[in-house]
């Protein structure tokens, strides 16, 4: 688990450990995060693996500072070439970098009530540093891309089915994307059509140079995407490789996943 | 320093303290978080805010969440000139290219700061609006103020600030008392903005609102606050208001910042044992 120190490489993460404190369960700490170590290249497709409860949602909301990190430092390469330790920003650089170099994914499309479809993903792209025309452009090819049809468009996000939902999600986390976006199982409800659909954009983005570290609970979503492979346990790091090595191992459960 | 660009902040906060009753070293320090007490027992003095500090950015709203007393409405009205702060420096972009501390100013250069610098928006809209007078008329008041004299150009403005606001025109010679609610508190908004602030306060604005009517009002400000670039400071107990309307919020608990933080990480991973509470209550 050596860290690579290619000229692509984008983020770095070091000796990372995260404890939650529960202060009013008798002030018990519960270590989550052990030791991480790893690094992602730009235009690399990283997936995490492991049964629930191994780390892989609380590793991603920490590299998007949801989660604070205990100790060990996240080395982020900005755009500007400069390296930065996203543990060591002010909570308004993180506001500022979020969006524009690292996006954030999850389940869930969370959004304000009445915003509609269209809107929501045009300002997605506006966030991004797009002007009004350029993301609104866009957001109507991203939409379209995800068979989200112009019939939705103005409807609010708040009426949509789960499937809708999750696809102007990912709409608005993929339009204009950032250089690093984390995905947290962002196709869990949608049928094998528009999974395939969604899956498809999600894999242009590494040929567009992003760089990507994505949990999918289902492993032909791994196969499809994914470069290569960090297999996680109980907080730690277990192993590490090649797609194509490490996921026959996981399939026949020589790796739990 | 990174070369992360962050904008220059709007409204600088540097120590900020309200005290009520004579105070020293040692009624700070029998007081706070930690002391778990506003009230200092031997002086009876409170000490509602001290060692309060923070920016705003543009287009940036800042939360401040806290039980009832924690001094969260302190700080808004010390910012808003209503309560006179004890100590503090506070410095807007906007007023003399932020080289002076606001709380130096006699009431009047105060006052006047009111009428196209800070705006507030107070839970209550009988304290930001006159109920007796029309929509329109409420709204001419601070463009009156700030030496607007020609009647149609003011009611121009008014019916702008109105169908921006979502306030159907046709009310706007209705007085304020026959408007719901939600309504009144759309107009204290067209009133807050009728001459372009850089900073609005937001004391609880949707509080007592119904969640439709609410959610309509908190989708309004935020995208106010991002069309026109202006600062905010929040002030709510309600977390789903914050969440809606704020990236960074402060903690307070008996009167001092006991976290300030991003907001989805105080709301997923909250580090002070208050803040836990709060999110725990908050949750439940």
């Amino acid at each position: 688990m050596e860290l690579s120190s290619s000229d692509t490489t984008l983020l770095k993460v070091q000796d990372l450990n995260k404890s939650f404190i529960l202060h009013n369960i008798d002030g018990r700490t519960i270590q989550v995060l052990h030791d991480l170590r790893f690094s992602i290249n730009a235009g690399e497709h990283v997936a995490l693996a492991g049964t629930s409860g191994a780390g892989k949602s609380t590793l991603l909301r920490i590299l998007f500072q949801t989660y604070s990190t205990s100790t060990g430092s996240i080395l982020f390469k900005l755009a500007s070439g400069e390296w930065v330790d996203l543990t060591h920003l002010t909570d308004s650089e993180i506001v500022a970098i979020r969006g524009r170099e690292i996006g954030y994914v999850s389940q869930f499309l969370r959004a304000q009530p009445r915003r509609s479809v269209i809107d929501l993903v045009t300002r997605a792209g506006i966030s991004r540093g797009l002007d009004n025309n350029d993301a609104r452009e866009q957001a109507q090819m991203t939409l379209e891309k995800l068979h989200i049809g112009k019939p939705l468009w103005e409807v609010h996000t708040s009426v949509l089915s789960g499937g809708e939902k999750q696809r102007v999600n990912i709409a608005a986390g993929l339009i204009s994307p950032p250089r690093l976006l984390l995905l947290d199982e962002p196709i869990s409800a949608l049928d094998p059509e528009n999974r395939t659909l969604a899956l498809e954009l999600i894999q242009e983005l590494t040929l567009n140079g992003v760089a990507v570290l994505a949990v999918f609970h289902d492993l032909d979503a791994i196969e499809q995407v994914s470069h290569r492979i960090i297999a996680m346990e109980k907080g730690r790091i277990v192993q590490e490789g090649p797609t194509n090595t490490l996921l026959p191992l996981l399939r026949k459960g020589y790796i739990n996943s | 320093m990174t070369g992360i660009f962050v904008p220059e902040p709007v409204v600088q906060v540097r120590n900020l303290g309200k005290v009520y009753g004579p105070f020293s070293d040692e009624t700070i320090s029998r007081t706070g978080s930690s002391f778990g007490s506003a009230r200092d027992a031997v002086t009876g003095s409170i000490v509602a805010a001290w060692d309060i500090s923070f920016d705003v950015q543009p287009g940036e709203a800042l939360g401040i969440v806290g039980e009832s007393g924690s001094g969260k409405s302190t700080v808004l009205r010390c910012i808003a000139g209503d309560v006179e702060a004890t100590t503090g420096d506070i410095r807007l972009a906007n007023v003399d290219e932020g080289k002076v501390n606001i709380l130096d100013f006699d009431a009047s250069r105060r006052r006047r700061l009111r009428i196209d610098q800070l705006s507030v928006v107070y839970q209550d809209p009988a304290e930001g609006l006159s109920l007796g007078i029309t929509a329109g008329g409420n709204i001419a008041d601070p463009l009156t103020a700030a030496g607007w004299r020609n009647y149609s150009a003011i009611r121009t403005r008014a019916k702008e600030l109105l169908t921006r606001t979502e306030v159907p025109i046709d009310r706007i010679d209705d007085l304020v008392r026959t408007f719901s609610g939600g309504m009144r508190q759309r107009v204290q908004i067209a009133r807050a903005l009728a001459n372009n602030p850089g900073v609005i306060l937001l004391d609880e604005p949707t509080t007592g609102l119904d969640a439709s009517v609410a959610s309509g009002v908190l989708d309004l400000i935020r995208s106010l606050l991002e069309e026109l670039n202006i600062a905010a400071i929040v002030v709510s107990h309600d977390f789903r208001v914050i969440e809606m309307l704020t990236e960074r919020c402060l903690v307070m608990h008996h009167g001092r910042i006991v976290e300030n933080t991003l907001t989805d990480q105080l709301l997923e991973d909250p580090q002070h044992p208050y803040s836990q509470k709060l999110i725990a209550a908050a949750r439940t």
